[in-house]
């Protein structure tokens, strides 16, 4: 009979492995960098699990899952349980590297439902009947999104019970009635852990003893404000935190989640690298993903990314501003005669928004040709000034034929677009001292079968957003481009 | 009654069901004419099955479609389809069909509720011995969620009146499953128009399809020359209509079926709401491209558009830039050009880089606010969020009459020119210091009858990377 344990509970980070960057196809663990994350995480967390599904553990060799386990061992040294995942899709590797980590000290094993080949319910519990021989104590692990196959309450119940050495079950799976059925069988006889981070705050409040999180990598301490105020009954401050990350765990759960954890970490200034191939940068974790995840690690309350001091070198006078800030974010922007930045949000396809943004200075190029514009042709073809305060115009990229996509462009669109330069005035990219000397051309579209309001004018905010932010920092980068070149897939490029 | 009837074979168009615009009533009259423009080469029709918005339809207008079916076949077996959600109201459909005078009921997998097996069968089983009619079983897993189960089709198939089934599914595993079991006792009809030919070939009897009231003598030909033991012939007809095909079955069906009979002449009004016309399944985007197929299938006549590529000297080419010979000269602008394939493939990219603060900055400011209807500058990308740098706008030679032309300049032309510019900077022919003070304009002549995305593709590529040798050099 499995068994429940005094400290498998609270907030565990599935830790992401750091690589080196460079040739990625030799990449190596990069350890100075896993160590730095574990002492990022470490004060706020109950446990951690390094070569979980975030840490990459399918693109791992087995002496390189054995290597992360050491470090993240010596780099912990005791202050809280270990929990190392060492599931294979065979059950000869399995129990190999599970034997290995029980001599190496772990506190537990994570042990994946064997994948790939689909075994059958039986074979998978055979799998672990195999692994509770080894006798270290271990977690079952639900995550039919990546394994194929879902446990059924009644195989997870025969696991949990049946064996010696069962003290948990972490799902994946963010079936909450699956979860609902695990209380109703096993509460209080093992550990059931959450592991969606879409419903964490729900699997607590319903009695989950704990989390396992990729997103607890970026965010530990809002993990652990909801865990407590759970534990505390203040489930309105538990809700309140779980909504205010919403956005940021569901990019992470649903684009490409190791891809997004770690650009999330780079962004913060945690060196951590790309995942291995074949997840690649702009993947399942897209652009445009990236570029929101920025915004909501520096929410207020959340904040991961912080203001940092930026010049603006406009040639004839230099302003001084304070912007949210990356590693890739230029301590000083110059070239004000022309910038150029894209921006692009969706879905759904006929609401998408893709924006050619222009921004320069009022005297060179863009302001001339807003000046020009608008003196001749401007309004016979539909271009716009939404704004004075920096001086924008706004130009219909594709004819605008009905009543319904005028409405749409010039109200929900323009409104988009306003929006996103005043939250860049605010948070800094578009400083007070600049805006009687630059302007902005957006060039902006609605899909002739649009038709949701609120997506046009939410879509377009976000591609402005972006698209000013990128045009100020120079993104992207010629080493991007050819990074990503051989994988671009142009959406347009293909027949139906 | 026999299990095989002689007629159960051939070509059945599924028929669109017109209405008139606003009011949403059935036109008879379109009907009328959609049955006599395909009726000579159809051994047979359907009427409102799933392309014919059946449930969208009450008893009244389906029973008057049959109606109107039977009027106009000159002879020929029309089959009704008698689909309906509960038992009890299919099983009426098939009896006013049968008093109607239809020669078969098309009977779709119970929907919507996922009822069992057992009241799958149930269903079949209760209309099939209470209305003394050939019925048709019907398994569209893409619209009902589910498929019939092999094993109730292998039961029914015992039942006296169940003589067919139409499979929609695509899925020839399925369909090769059921003539495994079911084959001695019942025919079988492919409902599925992209595997038309494998189909015929692993065994079934005939075809109801959307296609089959577009191209219909298509598929009659398919059948003689597949039963004649000329499969390689077979085969080039299927691959000819395979894009259409595709696109009545998966970007809009019996809408982008109306959509194809309007660009012919039949106009057979929108479809019931909440469907568009276009805009919804079926896009603009796509809408376009079925005229091009239309136009290549010779059901429709080919626009011809008299065009030439620039040939005046290199650098006068760039008068829309307000770009002259001297400008060039006295800002050293960079001038490239490239032409590359034959035929609708060819392409020529007239290219020009400089400095921003040169007339050229103004020029690629100014061509942003200027949204020549057809001629749009957009910025050239990798793909969404990938701009290529230097920052670069794609601007089109010839105005884009349609979706589709402006299609293949902002995807196949762009990505190529895209591509071309990120190799020349990995290849290190573009300098790093053109990346942030230089701007480029690339004009692009593509044939306004361009077809071949791969193709052109390549073409652009190798245009594209000529002028930028060329500029650069």
């Amino acid at each position: 009979m499995g068994y429940k344990t005094e400290w498998l509970r609270g907030i565990f980070p599935a830790l992401v492995t750091p690589f080196k960057t460079g040739d990625h196809t030799a990449s190596i663990i990069d350890e100075a960098a896993y160590r730095e994350l574990i002492r990022f995480v470490l004060p706020h967390v109950d446990g951690v699990v390094p070569c979980g599904t975030t840490g990459e553990f399918s693109y791992m060799t087995l002496e390189e899952r054995k290597r992360a386990v050491e470090i993240c061992l010596d780099e912990v040294a005791g202050r809280v349980p270990v929990v190392a995942g060492t599931g294979c899709t065979s059950t000869r590797d399995t129990l190999a590297l599970t034997e290995w980590a029980k001599d190496a000290g772990v506190a537990a094993a994570l042990v994946v439902a064997p994948y790939f080949l689909k075994p059958t319910f039986n074979e998978v519990y055979d799998h672990f009947r195999a692994v509770d021989e080894i006798g270290l104590p271990f977690i079952l692990y639900n995550i039919p999104q990546c394994a194929g196959t879902h446990f059924r309450w009644w195989t997870a119940e025969g696991m949990l019970l049946d064996f010696d050495n069962t003290i948990g079950i972490k799902d994946s799976s963010g079936d909450v009635p699956f979860m609902e059925a695990l209380f109703e069988k096993v509460k209080g006889k093992v550990s059931i852990f959450v592991g969606h981070d879409e419903v964490v705050q729900a699997a607590l409040a319903a009695g989950a003893d704990g989390a396992i999180l990729a997103s607890a990598n970026l965010i530990p301490d809002v993990w652990q404000r909801v865990y407590r105020a759970t534990l505390e009954g203040d489930l309105e401050t538990a809700q309140y935190w779980q909504q205010r990350v919403q956005k940021l765990v569901r990019i992470v759960v649903r684009c490409g989640s190791t891809q997004a954890v770690k650009e999330g970490l780079c962004m913060m200034g945690l060196e951590v690298g790309d995942s291995r191939h074949p997840v690649v940068p702009g993947g399942a974790f897209r652009r445009e993903d990236r570029d929101e995840l920025r915004l909501q690690l520096e929410l207020s309350g959340v904040d991961k990314i912080k203001k940092a001091p930026v010049t603006l070198d406009l040639g004839h006078k230099q302003v001084e501003t304070e912007v949210f800030s990356t590693p890739q974010t230029p301590r000083t922007i110059s070239g004000f005669t022309l910038k150029v930045g894209e921006g692009f949000a969706g879905p759904p396809f006929t609401e998408l928004a893709h924006v050619d943004l222009l921004l320069g200075r009022k005297d060179g190029p863009v302001g001339r040709a807003i000046e020009r514009s608008m003196a001749g042709w401007g309004e016979e073809r539909g271009l716009r000034i939404i704004n004075e305060r920096p001086r924008t115009l706004l130009v219909p990229t594709v004819t605008l034929r009905t009543a319904k996509q005028r409405r749409l462009f010039y109200e929900h669109a323009a409104e988009g677009v306003n929006l996103a330069i005043r939250l860049s005035i605010e948070d800094g990219f578009l400083p007070e001292e600049i805006l009687d000397d630059v302007v902005l051309i957006v060039n902006a579209f609605v899909h002739p079968a649009a038709s949701i309001a609120k997506r046009v004018d939410f879509n377009n905010y976000k591609a402005t957003r972006y698209a000013i932010r990128k045009a100020l920092e120079g993104r992207p980068t010629v080493e991007e481009l050819i990074n990503e070149k051989a994988a671009a897939r142009h959406p347009f490029r293909y027949a139906p | 009654m026999p299990k095989k009837l002689p007629w159960l074979k051939g070509v059945f168009p599924a028929l669109v069901t017109p209405f008139v615009r606003k009011t949403e009533e059935v036109d008879e009259e379109a009907y009328r004419r959609l049955i006599r423009a395909c009726l000579p080469h159809v051994d047979g029709l359907v009427t409102s099955g799933t392309t014919g918005e059946f449930p969208y339809l009450n008893r009244g207008e389906q029973r008057r479609l049959v109606e109107i079916g039977l009027e106009e076949a000159q002879g020929k077996p029309v089959i009704a389809g008698c689909g309906a959600s509960s038992t009890q109201e299919a099983m009426a459909l098939a009896r006013d069909a049968k008093e109607a005078g239809a020669s078969a009921a098309l009977i779709v997998t119970p929907y919507f509720l996922h009822p069992s097996d057992k009241g799958i069968y149930q269903h079949y089983y209760d209309i099939a011995t209470h209305v003394d009619l050939p019925i048709i079983l019907y398994n569209i897993p893409q619209v009902m969620d589910a498929y019939l189960p092999r094993t109730v089709v292998e039961d029914l198939a015992d039942l006296p009146n169940v003589v067919a089934l139409k499979d929609s599914s695509g899925n020839l595993t399925y369909t090769m499953e059921l003539l495994e079991y079911a084959g001695d006792r019942m025919d079988f009809f492919v409902g599925h128009d992209e595997v038309v030919l494998p189909a015929l070939a692993g065994g079934v009897s005939g075809v109801i399809l959307a296609s089959a009231q577009v191209y219909p003598e298509v598929w009659q030909e398919v059948i003689r020359l597949l039963g004649e033991g000329q499969v390689d012939e077979a085969r080039a007809l299927q691959r000819n209509v395979q894009k259409l095909s595709r696109i009545f079955c998966r970007y809009g069906g019996g809408v982008a079926v109306k959509a194809a009979l309007k660009l012919m002449g039949l106009d057979m009004g929108p479809p019931r709401r909440p469907l568009k016309s276009v805009g919804g399944a079926l896009i603009h985007e796509t809408r376009a491209e079925i005229r091009l197929e239309l136009e290549k299938l010779g059901k429709i006549p080919v626009e011809e558009t008299p065009f030439e590529y620039p040939s005046v000297p290199l650098t006068e080419r760039f008068g829309d830039l307000e770009i002259t010979p001297d400008i060039i000269a006295a800002h050293g602008l960079r001038v490239g050009c490239g032409v590359a394939g034959e035929g609708l493939d060819k392409v020529q990219i007239d290219l020009i880089a400089g400095g921003k603060q040169t007339p050229l900055g103004d020029a690629y400011a100014l061509q942003l606010t200027y949204p020549l209807h057809g001629r749009e500058a957009l910025t050239t990308i990798l793909e969404p969020a990938l701009t290529v740098r230097p920052a670069t706008l794609l601007l089109p030679v010839l105005p884009q009459k349609n979706l589709r032309q402006a299609n293949m300049i902002y995807g196949p032309t762009q990505s190529a020119l895209a591509r071309a510019i990120v190799d020349a900077l990995e290849a290190g022919d573009i300098p790093r210091a053109a990346v942030e003070d230089e701007v480029m304009v690339a004009l692009a002549t593509v044939h306004p009858r361009a077809l071949d995305r791969h193709a052109l593709h390549q073409s652009v590529h190798a245009a594209a990377s000529q002028a930028l040798a060329q500029a650069f050099a």
